[in-house]
Order: C-alpha cells, then sequence, then structure tokens
C-alpha cells in the first residue's frame, strides 16, 4: 500500500477512492521485513484494512510516511496546540470567550497568561485580540485555549493589536506562510517592513508603518490566494515598482 | 448563526483609516465599487453586482381586483428577501429590522415617487388591473444593499414587458408573448438610491460603504434622486445627528452620483435589447464568465502607491545614522563568535505554528548587520530558542567586550561574515530600488 | 410641482390661507401634559391639532428578554409605536405589526439613541411606548413630541428636547405641520426631528418628488417649525415643573 500510496502522492483525489492492500502483496521469506507503517493525516481515515479519502483535494507526503491530503477550506475546526487569533467577546468572572471562528466559542482562563495571578489579573477587553494556542480542541468537549506554552512563558502569545488592521483568508493560504520556506513570505519580505500576525483559523493581522502600506499589504495578501505563483510574483513585481 | 464580532483593532484601524482619507480597497470617498449589471432570461430579471454585494431582482405581473379607494390604478407590490445564503447574520423566515427598513425604504423610494404610471396598468376599471410585482433577494451581502435594491428594481422595472391585452365590448383577452409582443412598462422617471456613511460623529463621510465600514458606521443618510434632479425621498437612520449644511452636501454628491449610474443603467439596458433582437445568446448563464475560482477571487483595484517609494527615501534619509560602534561578538560557546542575533534559529524546530515574520527597516540597511531591532513593535523574543546561548540584553549600548587573545582569529571570520551580510543587504537594498 | 387636487379643494388658497385656515407657516395648537400616569417611570399626553398622542416611558431596568441585546457599554431602546383602532376613519385591522408601525418604531428608537445620554445606564433598557389615540396627520412628529416629554418626565437626561414637525411643499411655498388632508393629497412632504439648541437633526425623512433646488428652503422652513414646537414643549414643562414644586412644598 505504501508504494501505491506515494505513486499517487501530488495527484487530485477524491472522497471515496481508497486504498487497499494488494491481494498479491506477497512476503518475501528471504529478505528482511519489516511491518510498512503509514500515518494518515487529515483527510485520509481508515476502515477496516482500507484507506479511504474523505477531502477532495492533492494527496501529498512527508518522509518517511505521513500522507495528508491537502484540501481548500475556509472554515477552521479547532485542533489541539494550533495557534489562532481570536476575538474577546464576554468577560464574566474569571473566563473569557473567545471567538475564533470555529462551531462555538474558546474558553480562556485568565490565568493562562504569562505573569497573572489571581491578583495580577491580565488587562484583557472585550473586542480585544489573543493570539493563543487551544490546550483542549476535540469533538466533545468545549475549545479550551491558554496563552503560556507548556513552561509557562508566553512565548508570543497574548493580547496584542494596536494599529494593524486583521482580516480573514483561506486555511490554504495560512499553511503556505508557515510552511519552512514559504515562497509567498519570502516575496512578501521584498516589499515593505512590516509585522505579520498568523492565525491557522484563517485569521491575519498586518501592521505596517503607515496605513496606506498596511491595506496595500492586506490586499496583497486577500488576493494572491486564488493566484498560481508566477501570477503572484509578478503582481508583487508591479506593486515593489509602484506601477498598481 | 451568529456574525464575527468586530475587535477593537479593526475599529481602530478602520476609522483612522477612514481620518487619512484611505479606504479598504483603494477607493476615493465619493467612489463606487465596481457595478456590473446583467439580465436573465425572461425579461424583468436582472442581477446587479455592486463590488461583492450582489442581488437580483425578478418583476412578473398578475391580474386582480383593484383597491376599493382606487378603482382604475394598478397595484405595485414590493418585496425584498433577506437570504440568509447572503451573510451569516441574516436568519431564514424572520422578518428582521433590517428587512423592514430595506422594505419601506424601497417602497418609499418607488412608489411614493410615482415612477410608474399605475393608470396604465388597469384593464377594466373597478374589475381588474395589472398587479406588478417585485421581489428583490439579495445574494452577498458585503455592503450598501439598498443602493444595489434600489437599481435591482427599477433595472428590472425598466427591463420588463407584460403581455398585451385585448379589449372587445366586455371580453378581454390576455394576449401570450407568442401572439403578440409583450409591452414594456410606463415608466417616468428612474429614482436610483445613494447611501452616505457618517463617520466620528459626522466629521467623516463616505459613500457606497462596504459591509466593513457599516459595521463601524455612526449612521447612514439615504437619498434617492432621478436624473432630473428631483429628489424622491431622503431617509437619515442610525442615531447620528445632521447638520443642514452636511444634508445639502450629500444631495449634490448624490445628483452627480445618480447621473452616472443611470447612464450605466440605460447603456446596460440598450445593450441587453440589442442581444435580444440579433438572437444572440443572453441570459445569466451566459453572462457568467468561464472562471475557475470564483469564490476568492479578487477584482483589480487600484491602490495608491505614487508616493510610497519617496516616503521609504525620505525614511531612510530621516533615520538617524546607526550607531557607530559595532555590536561585540558574543562568545556562547568556546570556539564560535557571534556577531548580532542573526537570522531565526531553526535548529530543533518542531513546531511551525507561530512564526512572527518581522522585517528589517530601511534603515538597517546601513548597519552591517542584519539584526533584529528588537522595539515596542516585537511582541516575542526569540530568546528562548537559542538555548544555552548566552541571553543578549534589549539595550541599545553593548559593553564594549575585550577579546580574548584565543578568538583572534575569529575577528576575520566575523568580517567576513559581516562583509557577505553587507553584500547581502546592499543587494536587497538594490532589489528594492 | 404639480399641486394635488383633492374633489377641489385647494391646499393653498390665493390669500395665502389653508384648509383649516392657518397661514403657510403656522403650527397647529398644542396642548400637553406630563405625568399622566401613575404606575410608568414617565408619561404624558400630546395633542396636536386633532392629533392626539399618548406616550409612557419605563427605564432604565434590566434587560427582559433575550439577553443577546446586552450592550456593555450603554442601554438600548425599545420603542414601540401603535395606533389605536379607533384613532382612523375607517377601524384600524392590525394596531401593530405592520410594516408601518415597525418602521415607525425603528425611527423612534434611532431618534431617542440620538437624544437620550445612554452611556449613563450601561447593561439596562429603556422602553418607551407610544400610541396615538387620534390621528390627524403628523404622527411620527405627534409621538416623537410627546415621547420627549414623556423622557423628561421620566427623568432620564437628555442632551436637549427632542422636537419633531412635518413640512409639505406647495406652490413653491413650504406648509408647516400637514394635516392628514394635505399628507393625503400628494404633497411632498419631509418630517424632521431636531435638536433645537444646536440645529442638529436626529432624523429626516422625505418622500414624494421635490426639485433638489427646494430642499433648502424646505428644511429651513422645517427648522423653524421645530424650534417653534421647542418652545411650547419648553414651556409645558416648566410649568408642570413650577406645578410639582408647588406641590413638594418649595
Amino acid at each position: 500500500m505504501l508504494s501505491t500510496l506515494k505513486e499517487r502522492t501530488g495527484e487530485v483525489l477524491l472522497p471515496g477512492d481508497e486504498f487497499s492492500f494488494e491481494t498479491d502483496d506477497s512476503i518475501s521469506l528471504t529478505g528482511p521485513v519489516r511491518p510498512e507503517k503509514v500515518v494518515c493525516g487529515p483527510g485520509l481515515r481508515r476502515s477496516g484494512d482500507r484507506l479511504l479519502v474523505c477531502k477532495s483535494g492533492v494527496l501529498r507526503h512527508k518522509q518517511p510516511h505521513m500522507f495528508w491530503m491537502d484540501s481548500q477550506q475556509r472554515r477552521y475546526v479547532p485542533a489541539k496546540g494550533e495557534t489562532i487569533i481570536g476575538i474577546v467577546t464576554v468577560k464574566s468572572g474569571d473566563v473569557f470567550k473567545v471567538d475564533f471562528g470555529g462551531s462555538e466559542q474558546a474558553s480562556l482562563s485568565y490565568l493562562a497568561f504569562e505573569g497573572s495571578t489571581k491578583r495580577n489579573r491580565p488587562n484583557v477587553q472585550v473586542g480585544d485580540l489573543v493570539f493563543s494556542q487551544f490546550l483542549i480542541a476535540n469533538k466533545d468537549m468545549e475549545p479550551e485555549l491558554v496563552c503560556v506554552d507548556s513552561s509557562g512563558r508566553a512565548n508570543g502569545m497574548g493580547v496584542f493589536g494596536g494599529g494593524g488592521l486583521v482580516f480573514t483568508v483561506s486555511l490554504g493560504l495560512v499553511r503556505r506562510l508557515l510552511t519552512p520556506h514559504s515562497e509567498v513570505l519570502a516575496d512578501l519580505q521584498q516589499l515593505f517592513p512590516c509585522e505579520l500576525v498568523v492565525g491557522m483559523n484563517g485569521r491575519l493581522w498586518v501592521k505596517s508603518s503607515s496605513v496606506q502600506q498596511t491595506l496595500v499589504i492586506s490586499n496583497l495578501l486577500q488576493s494572491c490566494d486564488a493566484m498560481t505563483a508566477q501570477q503572484r510574483r509578478q503582481l508583487f513585481r508591479r506593486v515593489a515598482q509602484g506601477a498598481l | 448563526m451568529k456574525d464575527t464580532p468586530l475587535s477593537n483593532c479593526e475599529r481602530d484601524f478602520l476609522l483612522k483609516a477612514i481620518e487619512e482619507k484611505k479606504r479598504l480597497d483603494g477607493r476615493q470617498t465619493y467612489d463606487y465599487r465596481k457595478m456590473k449589471i446583467t439580465f436573465g432570461t425572461d425579461y424583468g430579471c436582472c442581477f446587479v453586482d455592486l463590488g461583492k454585494t450582489r442581488v437580483m431582482a425578478q418583476v412578473s405581473c398578475e391580474l386582480v381586483t383593484p383597491k376599493e379607494n382606487r378603482p382604475n390604478e394598478g397595484i405595485m407590490f414590493f418585496n425584498i428577501e433577506l437570504s440568509p445564503m447572503a451573510s451569516p447574520a441574516f436568519e431564514q423566515g424572520r422578518q428582521s429590522e433590517l428587512s423592514v427598513k430595506l422594505n419601506r425604504q424601497l417602497e418609499r423610494c418607488l412608489r411614493n415617487s410615482k415612477c410608474i404610471d399605475t393608470e396604465s396598468l388597469c384593464v377594466v376599471s373597478g374589475e381588474k388591473v395589472w398587479q406588478i410585482r417585485v421581489d428583490v433577494h439579495m445574494l452577498n451581502h458585503d455592503g450598501n444593499l439598498m443602493d444595489a435594491a434600489s437599481i435591482a428594481a427599477i433595472t428590472a422595472l425598466c427591463h420588463f414587458r407584460r403581455p398585451d391585452v385585448g379589449i372587445q365590448g366586455d371580453e378581454v383577452t390576455v394576449y401570450s408573448p407568442e401572439e403578440r409582443d409583450p409591452i414594456p412598462l410606463s415608466i417616468y422617471h428612474m429614482p436610483i438610491s445613494v447611501s452616505f456613511s457618517f463617520f466620528q460623529q459626522g466629521t467623516y463621510l463616505l459613500v457606497d460603504p462596504c459591509e466593513r465600514e457599516e459595521r463601524v458606521m455612526d449612521g447612514l443618510l439615504m437619498i434617492a434622486m432621478n436624473k432630473h434632479r428631483e429628489i424622491c425621498s431622503i431617509q437619515s437612520s442610525g442615531g447620528i445627528m445632521l447638520l443642514k449644511e452636511q444634508v445639502m452636501r450629500c444631495s449634490k454628491i448624490a445628483s452627480v452620483k445618480v447621473s452616472e449610474i443611470t447612464e450605466l443603467l440605460s447603456k446596460a439596458l440598450e445593450n441587453d435589447k440589442k442581444a435580444r433582437k440579433e438572437g444572440g445568446r443572453c441570459g445569466f448563464a451566459e453572462s457568467m464568465p468561464q472562471e475557475r475560482i470564483t469564490a476568492l477571487k479578487m477584482d483589480e483595484t487600484s491602490v495608491e502607491m505614487t508616493d510610497v517609494t519617496e516616503r521609504a527615501k525620505d525614511i531612510v534619509q530621516k533615520t538617524e545614522a546607526p550607531p557607530q560602534l559595532v555590536r561585540s561578538p558574543v562568545v556562547p560557546v568556546p570556539g564560535v563568535g557571534q556577531v548580532g542575533q542573526g537570522l531565526q534559529n531553526t535548529w530543533g524546530l518542531e513546531e511551525e505554528d507561530e512564526e512572527e515574520t518581522e522585517e528589517c527597516d530601511n534603515s538597517d540597511e546601513e548597519q552591517e548587520e542584519k539584526v533584529t531591532k528588537m522595539e515596542e513593535e516585537e511582541h516575542e523574543k526569540e530568546a528562548s530558542r537559542e538555548g544555552d546561548v548566552v541571553e543578549i540584553s534589549d539595550s541599545e549600548e553593548e559593553d564594549v567586550v575585550i577579546l580574548h587573545p584565543e578568538t583572534p582569529d575569529k575577528t576575520p571570520k566575523n568580517t567576513e561574515s559581516r562583509s557577505h551580510q553587507k553584500g547581502a543587504a546592499a543587494s536587497k537594498k538594490r532589489q528594492k530600488k | 410641482m404639480v399641486c394635488g387636487n383633492m374633489a377641489g379643494l385647494e391646499l393653498l388658497s390665493d390669500q395665502g390661507y389653508r384648509l383649516d385656515g392657518r397661514k403657510a407657516s403656522e403650527l397647529r395648537k398644542v396642548q400637553a401634559r406630563m405625568g399622566v400616569f401613575a404606575q410608568a417611570d414617565g408619561s404624558a399626553y400630546l395633542e396636536q391639532g386633532n392629533t392626539k398622542a399618548l406616550a409612557v416611558v419605563y427605564g432604565p431596568h434590566e434587560i427582559r428578554g433575550s439577553r443577546s441585546w446586552i450592550r456593555h457599554d450603554r442601554a438600548v431602546i425599545n420603542c414601540q409605536y401603535s395606533m389605536a383602532t379607533f384613532s382612523t376613519a375607517e377601524r384600524k385591522r392590525r394596531p401593530h405589526g405592520d410594516r408601518k408601525s415597525t418602521e415607525m418604531s425603528l425611527h423612534l428608537k434611532q431618534t431617542f439613541e440620538a437624544a437620550v445620554m445612554t452611556q449613563l445606564y450601561p447593561r439596562s433598557q429603556i422602553d418607551i411606548y407610544v400610541k396615538i389615540l387620534q390621528s390627524d396627520g403628523g404622527n411620527y412628529s405627534v409621538c416623537v413630541n410627546a415621547a420627549t416629554l414623556a423622557v423628561i418626565d421620566a427623568g432620564i437626561p437628555m442632551r436637549d428636547y427632542v422636537c419633531a414637525c412635518s413640512v409639505g411643499f406647495v406652490d413653491e411655498t413650504p406648509l408647516a405641520d400637514l394635516c392628514y388632508a394635505e399628507e393625503s393629497g400628494g404633497v411632498s412632504s419631509l418630517a424632521l426631528a431636531l435638536l433645537p439648541r444646536g440645529g442638529q437633526i436626529a432624523l429626516l425623512q422625505m418622500d414624494a418628488r421635490l426639485h433638489q433646488d427646494h430642499l433648502d428652503a424646505l428644511i429651513e422652513a422645517a427648522m423653524t417649525a421645530c424650534k417653534g414646537v421647542g418652545k411650547v414643549l419648553d414651556e409645558v414643562v416648566r410649568l408642570h415643573l413650577k406645578e410639582v414644586s408647588v406641590l413638594t412644598g418649595e
């Protein structure tokens, strides 16, 4: 099965496509046999001894044996450990309710900030932006956010946002921005100096030295969602020349 | 379904941008978004695209008994549907405030201004008159529903053809479109509404607000006019206080806009008439261009970019010369010298989730190292990533560290790295220009 | 501008007299009383010519019903406008809930949100109920005037009086304070709610065709008429306060 998966990496697959062990997959009796291990990522599901595709998209592969479906989506489903940009909606007692664009609002305790104690509460108002990560995010429980990492340090999380603009893009663009050698990011770096916060729920926050530049960058990011790399580079080049 | 709440940061940014006369999509304060009018295959069906706001209007007619107090006038009935597909904030079935407001405004704009000759809709006085029904459906809500709805409604009415009616004595025959050509309605004038949104207690004014601007606005003033400069309806909404001068100024702007829009409208009607006469295929399916991706596509909008390079140069000139003293090399581990912070440490980087990208300011070009400045703008430091590297303090002035005699061979290495980085910085500079 | 002819009646005669004998810029007689109900926090009854309206204010009190209306920084104003079934010539089938009444309630809400200082009472609700007992034109204006008095009676702080008046345009002349016959004659009418001291317009509503050049004159006439109404309301309030202070023995 590993070989078929590897063959079809990069192809567009539809829900209903399946991978199964070939019947004439023979195990050689002579050479050393290691059991095949395949790690299924999002979009692939195991059903009995078959592997089913449940989202339409492109099959991707990461060494040594990780496979997943790269699909386009706009609605975010929370997953543990992912960092997102949320908006505080309700401040009630000890807990803030944060809207991150999912099916329900997540709760964020006031103690989950760096350096906050019962006496020393963090300065969070309704309507503020928070950059935080999911502590609990499964389908059975209310999602819970924290603004500290496991060692208790903020590590960049917390309330932020003065002076910038927050906007929504598709999840695919966000993932592209967060890959280690992101092309989009590299192109963007050549334009203007700016600050960028990327939330995995599809929200981006941009701040640049002037309102004009911030607007330009936010418009560029929103429009390069659906462009090929070539078109995007062309667009960025035009902007850099000031011709747009 | 609940709509995404508006964060304080967005509201502040939008208001600040409006104060600087910058709109989100690069328009001027009095500009409309790109408007596109297309027609369906039937007479009386029209789609209006105002930027991303999409509205559909359909006109239909039927013979009914007239009202008792007006026996020889036809009946006009308007209905605006806020379909839940337009926005997550719209709910099915419930008659929300917005729906009532839009309905009443459209009625006032079109009915009270008597744009249609209702007496010509009379067939048999007191018994049979035509009831013209205009249904407007919102398909996508991106601000300024009222204007789009009014344009769609009046265009659909102009486009509509009702069946011809023949009267012989007591007999009334309604001819189908195949027997006799349907006749258009008699329209006196075309009222079009223009919406103005007010911000900061009436200090700033924008025409054709998009959805985000609508969320931060104080109030809305809707003026419906026709191209003969007659005001058909004025309605102010939201809790704003207006001054008479503002109202007068808005009415002047409105008259200009209305004449532009009326021209566009008549041109669209002309084109459609021509297309139908030539027998060409017309209709909604034809008018949708072949687009691969429709949802996330954005139209090209011109963005004011002219002064950016000058301003960038300004910033470069105005910033002070960088501090002359070279950052002293830090010796984290014997045998390794480090000058400056360097690039982000990607060793042992498992999580890719949070990355904050920061670019050097242009002023850093002069500096020899590409040092990421520790300023208020930063929100987190990557210091924790260094592991066992010496924590570098935030202060600008660094103590001069006396180089130990064991590490004189490091200096040429450092200069190399320095020059390499300078080269990189210089090439970066070249690229920017 | 075509003048509406209703069965041969002229809305403005050659000598400058209207259907009920008023001059063009003359208001109808305004009579008002405050504090007519004991149960409510504030109430008022106002007559403008033949149009009679009753306004009642409750609040600021806790938000009832849906908690989603709570605003964390200001009070929510809830208005309801209804017409008594006997108020018009033909019996009204639906006193409230139809589109016109809902729209009227929305307009009232908008007007008072501009005038009442809601930031002083966060997370609370102020109710304003207005009922028309007899309708003879200028419904909206009479409601606003009555509600102003009721809000003042309830002691809720306001920026200024809110005075409203309707004006029509006939024969190049603005007519102030229209009655029903004039309104239904197809005259272009403008309803204006004004805060007289600052000259700020809280609500502006106009129907029917009017050439742009006449707009200035019409708004001017409306503002003058509103200021006139404002003076009358002011007198009523002062009289009422004097009576009350006499009763409390000061």
